[in-house]
């Protein structure tokens, strides 16, 4: 990593600053799901007051308020609004495929990875969310200690070899209802990713795939004679003429983007695209607007 | 040596490995270049697009070509390869040259120093020993040091030295010195001829030959014949002008050569050409002078001819001289015919330049002959004035009449008788008499007597012992007519009768013209004793026939030998005498025929000498292989794809290829007149102290020499005077700043670059506010090669009108006392601006804005380290190097003070003044 803990994280908070607390929509009740600040504007666990009701048989005693009893004959209950605080699992590919950049002038991908991972999860710390690690087994907490986990974490991979080596995003027992954001290139068959996405898709967790590419990645502004070779061991190609193939490349970076829509169409998630030459903002804006978006498009019930 | 057309190769195996190119094509092809290696993420997407067949990539067709290219100049330049090479030495052992320099080898000298130079170059590649052996016999005092083998740079720098010689060569005296000369191996011999047979039969040149293929083989290098230089006879007098003839070697087609007439300060006084008709050997033509110019020609030359052969001296013998016609009282205009001064008048002015006075006007000026014709009674204080003028060499030419019998003690070649002796008057039987002809020893002997001259009346001599030798001319009787006497150095002349028709009829035909002239031939010595001085060598011509000091060795020469005598290094062509007489002696006489060289047989290789100079060629295609592989590198990295043609690449391009070209553009990058901000670090040096500036030739040894020399001239100036000099400065005109230097020597070569219109103006400007140019075109008398191309560099230059420097100018008082100024060479002549404008002079503080020579002054001056002289003078000597410095001195005096020694000769005025 090329800048240090701090200082990530700090940058990451900057650029969440810029932004207003990120909330993400919880569509589904869940007992596992542990309480936010959402108002569900129904009756349910949280501290806001929603409404009185009449007493009835079986209500919990506790739950009568008292006072306003008092005003009058019968009996009220004081019901508060129902609120639910939606875990985010995330992560951040840290392979050797991401720490590419094309020029000195740009950064390297796993660099605008993790700045976006982190501004995620201070928007969503500061949204009253928890967030975790993904693949850690980390229990899902929120605050600033729930921020230090993280980039504690996303620090640590960089000892972990296995997390290292590895394109994919690991699998979690992430509960049902739960969210996944993945940022990577993901540049690898697109089966696998299917895969790697179906595990979480098919226990009904809702995510977010943000692929994260160097702008030479799309374009391939190479020429002459070339040998290219795989940054995790795939092997070599060697290319006569770079410049006659450009086309044909840029279709087959198409078709892997398209391959990776229709992965996160089928499973319900979100998709978006990153180039480091972009501004971290307007992806950022993207990416929060993608997740609050979620409560339009799978309704609240 | 492996030869092509003009090119040849040193190292010709090396040739062979062109045989590998193909090979090596087929390699280049067969290997691309190298991929360039990329580390990429999305490699599985990029695996997709390989295309198997494509992965057995050829290297480009360019590219190989490039790289064949590259090799093949390599392989050329390993091979050495060499434009018009010297081819002439086949094999190896001692090489002996043979070079003819004698006059005949003037006219092409420069051919010959290129064939030195090519010789020389092979024999130093080819490490071989050298022996050098001239035909032309040398000085006395002139070391044998040619003729001992010499390594082919030693050799070199004698043949630089070498001079063609003003006279003949002699091939036979040759052969001794070819005898005594030991050489091992088998040596070849190259024999630079001059392309003329010694004899017409050409026996000498065969007895040469044979004696030069004992030693070895031999080739010969001679000029065709139509190359051949001619040969200048010297003029025939006329009446009115001077009739010269020309030799030349071959009379197949007509040709014309240009005449030219200099006179005493160099002056061309007239051209002409001078037309050969197509099958004549010899050609004339008349030049037509007008007495004054004529009087004036001392040289004679056929222009483009520089040599001893085509040029002629032209002495007094040629030139009308003075004649004194004593005139007692005034003459009589009314009746002309009847005064004895109207026929002498008539006879003589052809000729002669007629002056009329006393005795007294008459002798206040330089006279070849004095004629009293019966002027009346002398003083005895006038008798002796004629004796002694007489005695010291001149002629006396009297001539009977009434007045002559009343003086008592005449001075006269013999005692007379009284009285007059009539014939066929009234009184006498006799009819009058006619002239016997002339005998031997008279200076009339060879005059035509026409029939019809009588002699009515004459004055007898008394008969003496000696009358016979002193007579020059009698009557048919025996009776003498002209008698004369040696008086000293001079002749006393008497004719008999008058200069008037009234005693005979002589004075009136074409005799009497003839007998005056030849009398006129007869003073300063032309026969009779006064040939017999010694007279002493004044100037020489040398090989390239132009006029310098005395060649050291010349020795003074009998009178008699002028006719006779043979051009030899102890009488080298020239003029003899002293201040007062100067005999010329010509090279041309002795020279009976021109003979191109005959055919010398089979055995003998004939070759032409060369125009050109080799010119070796591995520098370049070296050079040329160096860019061409960075070319290579270049484009590889581009086929790689490291990088576009952007601004940062055709930067590093250019960065890659300037160096290469850097010196040459060097020159050529600054700006004149435009201040470059970048340079402001200027060297102020030369504002801190004098400098002497030269300018820069290309010719780096030139430029050397001008550095040492003018360092040297500081040094001796520094050392001797409160001059405080500081080095020289090497300068471009066009683009330095002049104003800084009080002086700039300009060495002009042959192929010195012409200057531009703006330099020139740059220059005009510099001349106007003070400066001084001092051109030296370094070719001894200014008048070869340089000269000619200073005469194109100073086209555009305000030349002043030039003088040779006057004796009594600032330039030989300024510091040392000089009256030549030599430098390497010496004889020539130095031109300053004349002094004859007063505007000129306030202008410039009366220093000549331009000085021009060709003595080579920096070659003179030039010191090493340890203050050694750089190169030999010649003809040599301290004292010329001495006089060399004191120029110098005198030089940078001149152009820092001016003219303030000029003002010293109003000193003993301005001391005057002071007393008062």
């Amino acid at each position: 990593m090329t800048t240090s803990l701090a200082e990530l994280h700090h940058r990451a908070e900057l650029l969440a600053a810029k932004l207003p607390p990120l909330m993400v929509a919880a569509e589904r009740v869940a007992a596992t799901v542990a309480q936010g600040v959402h108002g569900r504007r129904r009756v349910g666990q949280g501290e806001a007051f929603w409404q009185f009701r009449h007493y009835e048989r079986g209500d919990p005693i506790q739950h009568i308020d008292w006072r306003r009893s008092a005003r009058s004959d019968s009996v009220y209950l004081r019901e508060t609004e129902w609120e639910a605080a939606q875990s985010v699992w995330l992560w951040s590919d840290a392979s050797p495929s991401m720490q590419y950049q094309s020029s000195r002038k740009l950064p390297a991908k796993v660099e605008h990875a993790d700045l976006i991972t982190l501004a995620l999860a201070s928007l969503l710390v500061r949204g009253g969310e928890h967030i975790a690690p993904l693949g850690r087994g980390t229990i899902p907490s929120t605050g600033r200690m729930a921020l230090n986990i993280l980039a504690a974490a996303l620090d640590d991979r960089e000892h972990d070899p296995k997390e290292h080596s590895s394109s994919l995003p690991p699998f979690e027992q992430v509960p049902k209802h739960g969210r996944v954001v993945m940022i990577s290139d993901f540049l690898e068959p697109l089966d696998e990713i299917n895969r790697a996405v179906g595990v979480f898709s098919d226990r009904g967790v809702d995510g977010y795939i943000l692929q994260i590419l160097d702008p030479a990645e799309q374009s391939l502004p190479f020429g002459g004679r070339t040998r290219f070779e795989g940054t995790e061991n795939e092997g070599n190609a060697l290319i006569g003429r770079v410049e006659g193939v450009r086309d044909d490349y840029k279709i087959e970076m198409a078709a892997q983007r398209r391959g990776l829509e229709a992965i996160a169409r089928t499973a319900g998630w979100g998709f978006g695209i990153h180039t480091t030459d972009q501004s971290l903002e307007a992806t950022l804006l993207n990416l929060y607007v993608a997740l609050t978006a979620t409560i339009e498009w799978t309704g609240v019930n | 040596m492996f030869t092509l057309g003009a090119i040849s190769f040193v190292a010709p195996v090396a040739l062979l490995g062109l045989a590998a190119l193909p090979v090596l094509w087929w390699l280049l092809r067969v290997i691309p270049p190298a991929p360039r290696r990329v580390r990429f993420p999305a490699i599985r997407l990029v695996m997709r697009l390989v295309n198997p067949e494509e992965s057995s990539a050829k290297t480009p067709l360019w590219l190989t070509l490039l790289r064949l290219a590259l090799l093949t100049l390599v392989i050329l330049g390993a091979a050495h390869p060499i434009l018009n090479a010297n081819n002439k030495l086949a094999k190896d052992g001692p090489l002996i040259l043979i070079v003819d320099d004698g006059w005949a080898s003037a006219r092409h000298w420069t051919k010959r120093q290129t064939a030195f130079g090519n010789l020389m170059d092979q024999a130093e590649r080819q490490n071989r020993a050298v022996a050098v052996i001239t035909t032309a016999p040398g000085n006395a005092d002139q070391t044998r040091a040619m003729e001992s083998l010499l390594t082919a740079d030693a050799a070199r720098q004698l043949l630089g030295a070498l001079q063609p010689k003003p006279w003949p060569v002699n091939r036979i005296a040759t052969i001794s010195i070819l005898n005594e000369l030991k050489v091992d191996g088998s040596p070849q011999i190259i024999w630079l001829s001059n392309g003329l047979n010694d004899k017409p039969d050409g026996s000498d040149v065969a007895e040469f030959v044979v004696a030069l293929q004992k030693i070895g083989p031999v080739t010969v290098l001679a000029e065709t014949a139509g190359a051949l230089p001619p040969l200048l006879l010297p003029p025939v007098s006329e009446r009115d002008g001077l009739t010269v003839s020309a030799k030349r070697a071959v009379s197949n087609v007509a040709a014309s050569l240009s005449v030219r007439v200099r006179g005493e300060d160099g002056n061309v006084l007239t051209r002409q050409p001078l037309i050969f008709a197509a099958g004549d050997s010899d050609g004339k033509l008349k030049l037509i002078l007008p007495a004054e110019i004529r009087n004036k020609v001392t040289v004679i030359e056929i222009e483009n001819f520089n040599s001893a052969g085509s040029t002629v001296l032209v002495d007094e013998r040629w030139r009308r001289r003075p004649v004194g016609l004593v005139s007692s009282r005034k003459r009589s205009a009314s009746q002309p015919l009847l005064d004895n001064l109207f026929y002498l008048d008539k006879a003589l002015d052809p000729f002669t330049e007629v002056r009329v006075g006393t005795m007294a006007e008459l002798f206040k000026r330089d006279l070849a002959m004095v004629v009293l014709a019966d002027p009346g009674k002398m003083t005895k204080k006038q008798n002796n004035q004629l004796l002694r003028w007489i005695k010291l060499g001149g002629i006396a030419l009297r001539f009977a009449g009434p007045r002559l019998a009343a003086e008592k003690n005449p001075v006269l070649p013999v005692r007379l008788r009284k009285g007059n002796r009539d014939l066929g008057g009234a009184l006498s039987w006799s009819k009058p008499a006619a002239l016997a002809a002339f005998t031997e020893n008279s200076p009339f002997a060879g005059l035509v007597i026409p029939k019809d001259v009588r002699i009515r009346r004459q004055v007898l001599a008394q008969p003496t012992v000696d009358l016979p030798e002193k007579t020059w001319a009698r009557l048919t009787d025996g009776t003498p007519l002209v008698t004369a006497e040696k008086r000293g150095d001079g002749w006393l002349v008497f004719f008999h009768i008058t200069a008037s028709p009234s005693w005979s009829n002589l004075p009136l035909s074409g005799l009497f013209v003839g007998m005056l002239q030849n009398l006129v031939q007869l003073s300063r010595g032309v026969v009779g004793e006064a040939s017999k001085r010694l007279l002493k060598p004044v100037q020489s011509i040398d090989g390239f026939g132009r006029l310098t000091d005395p060649r050291p060795g010349a020795l003074a020469m009998k009178g008699s030998d002028f006719l006779s005598g043979k051009a030899s290094p102890r009488h080298p062509p020239g003029f003899y005498g002293d201040e007062t007489a100067r005999r010329a002696f010509n090279l041309s006489p002795s020279i009976t025929h021109l003979t191109p060289l005959s055919e010398l047989g089979a055995s003998v290789t004939r070759d032409s000498y060369q125009e050109t100079r080799e010119q070796d060629f591995r520098g370049a295609l070296l050079i040329a292989a160096l860019t061409l592989a960075l070319l290579d590198i270049i484009a590889s990295f581009a086929l790689r794809g490291y990088f576009t043609f952007n601004r940062a690449t055709a930067a590093l391009l250019v960065l890659m290829i300037t160096p290469l070209f850097i010196t040459s553009v060097e020159a050529q990058t600054v700006v004149p007149g435009i201040p470059n901000p970048a340079n402001d670090n200027r060297d102020f040096a030369p504002v801190l102290n004098i400098r002497i500036a030269y300018v820069k030739t290309g010719d780096s040894q030139i430029d050397n020499t001008s550095r040492a020399g003018l360092e040297g001239l500081a040094f001796i100036a520094n050392s001797r005077t409160a001059a405080d000099m500081g080095k020289p400065i090497a300068i471009d005109p066009a683009t330095a700043e002049l104003s800084y230097y009080p002086m700039i020597y300009w060495p002009v070569t042959e192929d010195a670059p012409l200057i531009e219109q703006a330099t020139a103006a740059k220059l005009n400007r510099y001349l106007k506010s003070g400066g001084t140019i001092f051109f030296d075109t370094r070719d001894s008398s200014g008048g070869g090669a340089g000269a000619d191309r200073l005469e194109d560099i100073a086209r555009h230059l305000d030349v002043p009108p030039m003088t040779a420097i006057p004796s009594d100018h600032v330039l030989t008082k300024a510091y040392y006392l000089l009256r030549e100024f030599p430098g390497r060479w010496t004889g020539g002549r130095v031109w300053v601006q004349q002094s004859a404008s007063q505007a000129a002079e306030r202008a410039n503080d009366g220093v000549s804005s331009i000085i021009v020579g060709g003595h080579d002054w920096a070659a003179a001056w030039a010191m090493d380290d340890a203050r050694k002289p750089l190169f030999p003078v010649v003809p040599g000597g301290e004292r010329q190097r001495e006089m060399a410095y004191r120029f110098g001195i005198n030089l940078v005096m001149y152009v820092l003070t001016g003219n303030y020694k000029a003002d010293q000769v109003h000193l003993p005025a301005i001391l005057e003044r002071l007393g008062q």
